[in-house]
């Protein structure tokens, strides 16, 4: 009983931004002159209508899943980290270049392994400035991500850059190195099972493990943590290596899964609404998975929507953010 | 006689705690009023509650002889009252006459009467007797010249009354005496002034006046003349009206703390031993706690039960056999937000379990032990340890820096905030362990906790030992006058 209540609070928190954020966006639906019911339905059903629909809402779910755990577990120790699009992007290029240069069956959990060793490279540095000297974590991060794009960037124009190709990219990796589909024919790969496994083994880790428990306890009130004897530091660039090592993760999987390769542009601004859905699901494991689900819906279905109806992508975009405003209010409200 | 400022019966409360109990004070016009007591007597919530900054639970300020109800500070601003705050509330990077001007600029058109101001200002300070550099800034001016610019812009916006919160606290000798002159002069101008302290020699020096606060009520108001230096630390102290129990340590046994030259302190807990350190607040007990558990750095040697810990983390200190108490109950002691379970297991948490993983047995069962063992009311062990009452999270910090039986216990205002029975409970559970063999080194801001405790109080001053007497209610003059730097 007890135990079905605590699954139910996560989901309902991570859902309300969203029914507030459709609200709101149904009086912009009336102003432009359309109905906003017809409209959401149209979304519901591009969404969730159907196997391909609901393989196709997955398959946007999965690198948000990664980003959104990545943050989730950094936050939590109370780090601030947003850096998880720079591990993201990282993991992408490193992983492309080894799963496209190597061959034999350990090619893909190797080049897993070595994107989220990237990951894990991108954000050490700011666990380490934060842990050691308490530089604020915000601002290197968020420096990291310019430095991880720029140099990316440059390596796929450069170095990396696949012969014959025009546009910045790396070569296509075989496709005996691509993550197996789950539903042939639809997009829907293994990789969103790799980021359940790792959301189930979070929730398991965080709540019983001894690190895990330090790591909440740093996270809610580090001072108290330090008198009771936790290492502050240590739990602190733990979870950033954790972070980075997730964000490095979601990368290799997007670029092993979807893209099969790395190109310039690798990621949307995946890591930024990992943000979001860390900040909706109170960065616990149910309400990333719940938070992961509902932005990827809002973008499968976004994009077929407008195949469907006058009404352009950007109000998709419109909801998106709107919904990330509600989900930092109510993060507000409660410290 | 008119009473120019003064409270009928005002009573205030926060929580549990008692600050002002039916307190009835009448400062005449044109004197000097002293304020004294020991630090949570309730000087500065009275403070607060005659110039509005805060509002009694019951009782009413009396401004003139007539009631009043002061619904904020410009309340009291328009009546001629002002403060002048404990902390100095200026803006470091103006200079001192921006600082003084600010808020109620002269104008000329739409721009600042620079001249005009420079003129005000030097008139204040000749009227006051005193010289200040007006062009530097707040930043570069000692505490004392900021002091000094704070009482003359509380003078130019109308008051002729001036509330000061302890302020000598940071001054030196000199500038304490040219201060007094300040007041007294001031006084001799028709101004009138209140004086909080707890340094009873500047009090005797330059009040007309003497109102001693203890627990939140007033004991005595007499003309200055009327006290002598003893019986008014007497009357700050209070009589020991303990029921007389009085158990000494039974055995006392090998030392278990040895602090060597810790930033200039050197004590020493024996086993079945509770030392008690005594001090006017912010003289480094602080410092010396947070030292001692390793939270902060510390130059010197620290010793627990013979071993050298000097070195040690927090973690590895509590491993050796030290427990904790803070006194900071909501910032370091409890996380408010964790449930009860977690606050309950924090230091000990790597004992409950193998290989990393936590065994939910084990806490369980742990948490019970402490929570049942130690009195602690309370609900779901989910809910987080906010929903306490603050006797019980008390309770449950005592038990679980209690149940581990540690060697040596550092408590630092184990009973702060905490009603009576919840403080005889603490004391008892505190006196159990030193009878089991620990070490305590308590400390209190509250004299009577720490001579009925105490089998010795050191007592800290300036961030040094001033002296060490015995515990027992006989020291309690002695105590006195060494927090206030005095040899005894």
């Amino acid at each position: 009983m007890t135990e079905i209540r605590l699954q139910v609070k996560p989901v309902l928190r991570a859902v309300v931004p969203f029914v507030i954020a459709l609200v709101l966006g149904g009086f912009v639906l009336l102003a432009t002159g359309h109905n906003p019911f017809d409209f959401y339905q149209l979304l519901v059903r591009e969404a969730f209508g159907g196997t391909d629909r609901i393989a196709s809402t997955l398959s946007s779910a999965t690198p948000l899943l990664f980003t959104g755990l990545a943050t989730a577990i950094a936050f939590r120790a109370g780090v601030f980290n947003v850096g998880v699009e720079g591990g993201f992007i990282m993991g992408g290029l490193v992983t492309a270049t080894v799963a496209a240069k190597m061959p034999g069956p350990l090619a893909i959990p190797v080049a897993m392994l070595a994107g989220a060793a990237a990951g894990v490279a991108v954000s050490a540095v700011p666990g380490w400035l934060k842990a050691r000297w308490n530089v604020d974590e915000v601002v290197t991060t968020l420096m990291f991500n310019f430095v991880v794009t720029g140099l990316t960037g440059w390596l796929v124009t450069s170095f990396l850059q696949a012969r014959g190709v025009a546009n910045s990219a790396t070569p296509l990796i075989p496709q005996p190195n691509w993550l197996p589909d789950l539903l042939p024919p639809y997009a829907l790969t293994s990789g969103v099972l790799i980021g359940l496994i790792l959301t189930g083994g979070y929730a398991a880790w965080i709540r019983l493990s001894m690190l895990g428990y330090e790591l909440r306890q740093t996270g809610l009130n580090a001072r108290f943590a330090a008198a009771q004897g936790i290492n502050t530091s240590r739990v602190i660039i733990v979870s950033m290596l954790l972070s980075g090592a997730i964000a490095g993760l979601g990368g290799a999987t997007h670029a092993l899964g979807i893209v099969h390769r790395f190109v310039d542009g690798f990621s949307p601004g995946y890591g930024f609404t990992g943000i979001a859905v860390a900040l909706i699901g109170r960065n616990s494991a149910i309400g990333v998975v719940v938070g992961a689900i509902l932005f990827g819906a809002l973008a499968s279905a976004g994009t077929t929507a407008q195949l469907f109806s006058d009404i352009p992508l950007d109000i998709v975009d419109v909801l998106s953010g709107t919904v990330m405003i509600f989900a930092v209010i109510r993060l507000w409200r409660q410290r | 006689m008119t009473i120019r400022l003064g409270a009928r019966e005002v009573s205030r409360a926060f929580g549990a705690v008692r600050a002002n109990s039916r307190v009835t004070l009448s400062v005449a016009a044109g004197t000097v009023h002293a304020v004294v007591g020991e630090n949570g007597a309730g000087k500065t919530t009275l403070m607060r509650i005659l110039y509005g900054l805060d509002q009694p639970d019951s009782g009413t300020v009396v401004i003139d002889s007539t009631p009043v109800r002061l619904r904020g500070p410009a309340d009291g601003i328009a009546r001629g009252i002002g403060l002048v705050q404990q902390e100095l509330a200026m803006i470091r990077s103006l200079s001192l006459l921006e600082n003084l001007v600010l808020g109620s600029e002269p104008r000329k058109g739409l721009r600042i009467d620079w001249t005009e101001a420079r003129k005000s200002a030097d008139e204040l300070a000749s009227t006051a007797g005193v010289e200040v550099p007006w062009d530097c800034l707040a930043a570069d001016v000692s505490v004392s010249v900021r002091q000094q610019v704070e009482i003359l812009r509380a003078l130019r916006r109308g008051a002729d009354v001036l509330i000061l919160d302890e302020p000598t606290a940071a001054l030196a000798p000199a500038q304490v005496t040219e201060l007094l002159r300040l007041l007294r002069g001031l006084r001799d101008a028709g101004r009138t002034v209140v004086f909080i302290s707890h340094k009873l020699d500047e009090v005797l020096a330059v009040a007309d006046v003497i109102t001693v606060l203890r627990h939140g009520e007033v004991v005595d108001t007499r003309p200055a003349t009327g006290f002598s230096r003893d019986e008014l630390v007497t009357s700050v102290v209070g009589e020991h009206v303990g029921s007389g129990e009085f158990p000494s340590s039974a055995e006392i046994g090998d030392p278990v703390l040895a602090v060597d030259d810790l930033a200039g302190i050197s004590l020493t807990v024996h086993s079945g031993e509770i030392v008690g350190i005594a001090g006017v607040a912010g003289n480094g007990q602080e410092e010396l706690v947070e030292r001692i558990v390793g939270l902060r750095p510390a130059p010197g040697r620290i010793s627990l039960s013979g071993k050298d810990i000097s070195g040690f983390s927090v973690a590895r200190r509590r491993a050796a056999g030290l427990g904790y108490v803070s006194g900071d109950r909501h910032t370091e002691g409890l996380a408010l937000d964790a449930s009860l379970t977690d606050n309950t297991i924090a230091g000990t948490h790597r004992t409950l379990g193998n290989f990393g993983w936590l065994s939910p047995a084990r806490v369980r069962s742990q948490v019970e032990r402490i929570l049942t063992g130690y009195s602690v009311r309370h609900g779901k062990t989910s809910a987080p340890v906010r929903t306490l009452s603050g006797g019980n999270q008390q309770r449950l910090i005592i038990g679980r820096e209690l149940d581990r039986k540690p060697p040596l216990l550092v408590a630092a205002g184990p009973t702060r905030g905490v009603d009576v029975l919840g403080e005889s409970y603490i004391h008892t559970r505190l006196r159990e362990l030193r009878d089991h063999g620990s070490g305590i080194l308590l400390v209190s801001e509250q004299l009577d906790e720490l001579l009925s405790l105490s089998d010795r109080v050191i007592v800290l001053h300036r961030g040094e030992v001033a002296g060490e007497v015995p515990g027992g209610p006989e020291s309690r003059a002695a105590v006195g006058d060494l927090m206030l730097g005095r040899r005894p």
